[in-house]
């Protein structure tokens, strides 16, 4: 056909484009060289700073370049009169912006930029942040440019307000973006701070612990502004119940009560003259400054956690003086002081008795409603209507589901107990992938729910069989258990921090899957240990057993560990204590 | 340009420089056809054209103008044997009509700088300075005035073919930045893209669920939608449980439908709203900056860099056909004979005998306001606007509005120029005018400064090229009409005629392919054209004749 337009073809358009690379890498390479041999001569002249420019334009993240273009600088700043290094500097920011456009997310060139803004004689800070917005619209999550913009917006103290208006116009244009809502969530604390109120009723504390550290209600807001914040991020939901961010948001807003630090019980036996503290947090005894006093006088002991795996425990136990508390008749009065958080907490050991103990129970400081939030309990109900309300539109939706569950067990854990379960079965089915995490998640619940109506019972019986569980959680409120039935669930370890349960004297966890007894560590006054049907093959699962010393009945029946050869004999001289077993 | 003799060999001659034929046009060039483009208007584009605010007054002017009809020429010498003369027809009679201008300045003189009646009775008048009609007059130039009203939906087969030929590089465009529709005598904002969703004041939270699941699930084909496909979209909608304010949203403004319309033309057209919806911004639609009239001509300067030639005030009298029905050549209007292979025309230089017309030729009305202020003020001023306006009582039919601002560089900083298009059922007049009554502030309606002024306003009726089909007329086999505009937001019409013609011309050869980088194009020697462009020497871009040296090398 004629008159056709005549191309290259791709071979000839490729050879060229081959030749134009190498002799632009020639190019680069020279000058790379020459830049190196200048600075390892120290020179700090103009030409260095062309050559520098050549090379970071074409490539803004040569770290060692940025480097010596700074040294250059510095060393220009100290001979030139201020304002012509106010006319470098200048130069620097323009150069700045055209290699961000080369790359938006080079490290070098932002973290440059800040340098240059920071030390620029006469900031145009106004200009930065307009640079910021320019590129936040471009790409609203480039965490380099919210990086400077904080720093520009630290240094020249743009209200408030102003900033929140900028996320307001950001999630507006496209809410899936964590870093607006982040944003929001550090400047709403700020503009909008929580008034001080009287401690709520549920968060008293005992009469002696000197009042809760004033952090306890900070990153909180004030409550009008709370209610708009709930509107706007349930917009972003029920849009698109699948963006996440403005799910992790809306926890955020739900709030997160920070627990106040504290020991929450302390429990003495006459028997082993021996004392186990518990804390709100695990801690490391040994370096927090903690004081045992008895009758008056300070004790020199020495804390150890329950498992030697562990630095920092909830719980530490040390052994008093041979002889100290051991006559029955002597009544005792202990104090164990946490100097460093200046609480303490006191426990009476009575005539007769063989033990005491002095605690919170979980109950009294609603432990585990703190997950969500001191809200008030109006406004997690009006929450958790919106939330049901978005259910039945979108019964499946993972993220709807999972709120709900926490909005229920800030409101009241043991009421909506079936709902929650029934929940938890949609959730594993709908998110397979993570169904590990949900039965999880699900069997710590379990246990708090436990754990309350254990306490509310004012026993020391913790039973929780047959309920699916897949992992031990929460052991430190265990503490003073005697018993525990564990039966019947999908186990597979005692865990190190089983070893927290000092009191236990019966253990019973039959029909779970049971591999690993790591957590039967030094349980002093453990006496029965029922294992049938579980997951224990050999005899070194069993070495921890020994270190128990009280264990009289083993039941081991359906474990492939009884079918090993000699194993009689084996676990006679491993547990010479126990006197009833069944293989 | 003086009186030149054209080249009298060209392989493809087309005449109207409308979008079709100027899609046509550049298709042929670019695959090395030589091809004469002509338009016996003194602009480009016909009935696609963009006008200044003179401009415009002017093309008033001469459709008011009865056309001389033109003695008949005896082109017989001109015949070789055993052909036949097919005579076109001299001027546009048909395609406007109806023709009505309620400018405020009514017995005012265009020229007067006279301040409105209203002015002086002036309330709120001092804080809204009227523009007057002499303003516009001599501000004129600012305005590009659209006869079509037209929207780009940016996956419609204008952007994608724009983009595949590289003839998007000869214009820019700019975003429709909102959606609005007219509803209880209120403009309201019709929430689309997530983002407008989420912002919606006016939906409840549960609106805002159902109704992006349901345009969620309108992306995908569903067995539950196959299931519907028998009743009628608005029952559908109505099934689908979403509520008055949702129905209407879907109904008028996304799918952009009537009562009537089918389950699956509705769904198809909402699945369309919505594929094109974040390509490029927040709503579909993209409008060409300088107006529609651009996109013609930049077809055409394609048609041009590769060897097109191009005459504006000149047409074509007659064809000439041989026994094969087939026309060999065609006679301009300067008596030269120009031998062809195919002939492409705008089906207005066709006289009626000629066409073949099923029903009574349908028509669009068009009206066109220049106002002071936007129908739905904004924070961030500069918008463009989509406007449904659903039927405002039972016959009346729906109007598409599209209010640009002057960003789009369409008219006066301060203005803002309006186009309603619907399908008529009467005059223009009467089609709109009730619409433009209730939405606007016109000298007729009584004072409610709420609403934007009409500073101007044109009525028109335009014949919707629709029904026109690009074969099957009483015409040489190689001759193809082209319709004028039709009455549908989209391009879509315009560029499969083109296609069907291409193809009908020149079926093994690609559509509009890529045109090549600038660096990869070789050249023979001393020639600044690309090799052998037909005709190249006379190439004429109309007035801008140097326009056809500009090969692409040349362009960076």
């Amino acid at each position: 056909m004629h008159g056709r337009v005549k191309i290259k073809s791709t071979a000839q358009q490729e050879e060229e484009k081959r030749k134009e690379r190498e002799k632009k890498l020639k190019i680069y390479i020279a000058a790379r060289d020459a830049c190196f041999s200048k600075r390892k001569e120290g020179i700090c002249d103009d030409e260095a700073l062309q050559l520098t420019q050549q090379l970071l334009s074409s490539n803004p993240d040569f770290a060692t370049l940025w480097n010596y273009r700074r040294e250059i600088l510095m060393h220009l700043e100290a001979v030139k009169d201020k304002d012509e290094v106010q006319k470098i500097y200048e130069a620097e920011l323009s150069f700045l912006e055209s290699c961000l456009k080369v790359n938006p997310k080079s490290y070098g060139s932002w973290h440059h930029r800040g340098w240059v803004s920071a030390r620029l004689p006469q900031p145009d800070w106004a200009r930065e942040l307009s640079l910021c917005d320019r590129c936040l619209s471009l790409d609203d999550r480039n965490f380099h440019c919210w990086d400077y913009r904080r720093m520009v917006v630290k240094m020249s103290g743009v209200p408030v307000d102003q900033e929140l208006g900028f996320t307001d116009h950001l999630i507006g244009s496209n809410f899936s973006n964590y870093s607006s809502w982040h944003y929001r969530s550090t400047l709403l604390p700020l503009l909008h701070p929580e008034s001080p109120e009287p401690l709520s009723p549920c968060r008293k504390t005992p009469q002696t612990s000197p009042p809760p550290s004033p952090q306890t209600h900070s990153h909180r807001v004030c409550e009008e502004q709370l209610l708009k914040e709930y509107e706007l991020v349930q917009n972003a939901f029920f849009t698109d119940p699948n963006d996440q961010s403005a799910w992790f948001y809306y926890r955020w807003l739900l709030g997160r009560a920070e627990r106040e630090e504290m020991i929450s019980c302390v429990y003495v036996s006459r028997d082993e003259e021996r004392v186990a503290v518990a804390f709100s947090r695990p801690v490391n005894a040994q370096s927090v400054g903690l004081l045992l006093v008895l009758d008056g006088q300070p004790q020199r002991v020495e804390w150890r956690s329950v498992h030697p795996r562990f630095k920092h425990s909830p719980v530490w136990i040390c052994d008093l003086p041979p002889g100290t508390i051991s006559d029955i008749t002597n009544e005792h009065n202990l104090t164990v002081h946490w100097t460093e958080k200046h609480t303490h907490r006191d426990c009476a050991l009575y005539t007769g008795r063989t033990e005491s103990y002095c605690r919170d129970s979980a109950t009294d400081q609603e432990l585990f409603r703190s997950e969500l939030s001191v809200e008030k309990t109006s406004v997690l109900q009006s929450e958790l209507q919106s939330c049901n309300q978005l259910q039945e539109l979108e019964p499946l939706n993972k993220w709807c589901l999972l709120t709900i569950i926490l909005l229920m067990r800030a409101l009241d854990p043991l009421g909506y107990e079936k709902e929650t379960l029934a929940h938890f079965q949609t959730l594993k089915e709908v998110d397979s992938m993570r169904s590990a995490y949900y039965s999880d998640l699900c069997s710590k619940f379990m246990i708090e729910n436990t754990i309350l109506k254990m306490e509310y019972a004012e026993v020391r019986v913790f039973s929780i069989s047959d309920k699916n569980l897949t992992t031990l959680c929460h052991l430190d409120q265990l503490l003073l258990v005697t018993h525990i039935n564990l039966s019947s669930n999908q186990l597979q370890r005692l865990p190190p921090q089983f070893a927290m349960l000092q009191c236990l004297e019966v253990l019973e966890a039959d029909n779970n899957n049971i591999e690993n007894l790591e957590g039967l560590f030094c349980l002093s006054k453990l006496e029965e240990i029922n294992l049938k049907n579980n997951n224990i093959s050999t005899l070194a699962d069993l070495q921890p057993l020994a270190s128990c010393p009280k264990i009289k009945r083993l039941d081991l029946r359906g474990n492939p560990v009884t079918q090993m050869a000699k194993i009689e004999a084996e676990l006679a001289e491993l547990l010479p204590s126990v006197t009833d077993i069944l293989l | 340009m003086a009186a030149e003799d054209l080249p009298s060999e060209f392989d493809v001659v087309i005449l109207g420089t409308g979008l079709a034929e100027s899609v046509v046009a550049a298709a042929c060039s670019r695959v090395g056809q030589r091809v004469l483009h002509l338009d016996r208007n003194s602009y480009y584009a016909a009935n696609w054209a963009s006008f200044t605010f003179n401009g415009l007054l002017t093309w008033i002017q001469q459709h008011h103008e009865e056309s001389q009809p033109e003695e008949v020429q005896d082109w017989s010498s001109l015949l070789e044997e055993g052909e036949e003369l097919i005579y076109l027809s001299y001027s546009d009679s048909t395609s406007i009509s109806n023709l009505q201008q309620t400018a405020d300045s009514e017995g005012v003189e265009p020229t007067a700088d006279l301040p409105r009646p209203s002015a002086i009775q002036g309330q709120s008048e001092a804080s809204r300075k009227k523009i007057s009609y002499a303003q516009l007059v001599k501000e004129g130039r600012q305005f590009n005035i659209d006869l079509v009203s037209k929207l780009m939906f940016s996956r419609g087969s204008l952007v994608d073919l724009l983009i595949k030929s590289n003839v998007s590089r000869y214009a820019e465009f700019k975003n429709v930045t909102r959606i609005l529709t007219y509803r209880h005598g209120n403009v309201e904002q019709v929430p689309c893209s997530r983002a407008d969703v989420f912002a919606s004041r006016q939906l409840s939270v549960v609106e805002k669920r159902k109704l992006m699941r349901f345009l969620t699930s309108c992306l995908e084909e569903t067995e539950e939608q196959q299931g519907e496909m028998n009743i009628v979209f608005s029952l559908f909608l109505c099934d689908q449980q979403l509520g008055d304010n949702l129905e209407h949203f879907l109904l008028h403004s996304i799918a952009m439908v009537t009562e009537d319309t089918p389950t699956e033309v509705g769904l198809a057209s909402t699945r369309h709203f919505l594929r094109c919806l974040g390509r490029y911004g927040n709503t579909p639609f993209l409008f060409p900056v300088y107006g529609l009239g651009e996109i013609p001509q930049c077809f055409c300067r394609m048609s041009a860099v590769f060897g097109g030639v191009y005459c504006l005030r000149h047409s074509v009298r007659c064809l000439l056909v041989d026994k094969d029905n087939r026309c060999k050549a065609v006679i301009d209007s300067r008596g030269q004979r120009i031998s062809c292979s195919h002939f492409v025309v705008d089906s207005s230089y066709v006289a009626t005998e000629q066409k073949k017309v099923t029903t009574p030729t349908r028509f669009l009305s068009r009206a066109i306001l220049i106002t002071d202020a936007s129908i739905l003020p904004s924070n961030s001023g500069q918008q463009v606007s989509m406007v449904t306006v659903p039927p405002i009582a039972a016959g009346f039919p729906v109007v598409m509005m599209v209010e640009l601002c002057s960003s789009t560089m369409t008219c006066l900083p301060g203005t803002y120029l309006v186009h309603l298009t619907c399908q008529s059922v009467g005059s223009a007049f009467d089609d709109l005018s009730p619409v433009v009554t209730k939405m606007f502030h016109t000298p007729e309606t009584d004072d409610q400064e709420t609403r934007p002024s009409v500073l101007w306003c044109l009525y028109f009726n335009m014949a919707d090229g629709l029904d026109v089909e690009v074969e099957g007329h009483n015409l040489p086999s190689n001759v193809y009409l082209c319709s004028g505009p039709d009455g549908h937001l989209g391009h879509d019409h315009a560029i499969r005629q083109a296609q069907l013609i291409f193809q009908k011309i020149l079926p093994e050869e690609d559509f509009c392919p890529p045109a090549p980088n600038p660096e990869d194009v070789l050249y023979d020697g001393e020639s600044l054209l690309p090799t052998g462009g037909g005709g190249g020497d006379n190439s004429g871009w109309g007035e801008k004749g140097e326009e056809t040296k500009e090969n692409p090398q040349t362009e960076e």
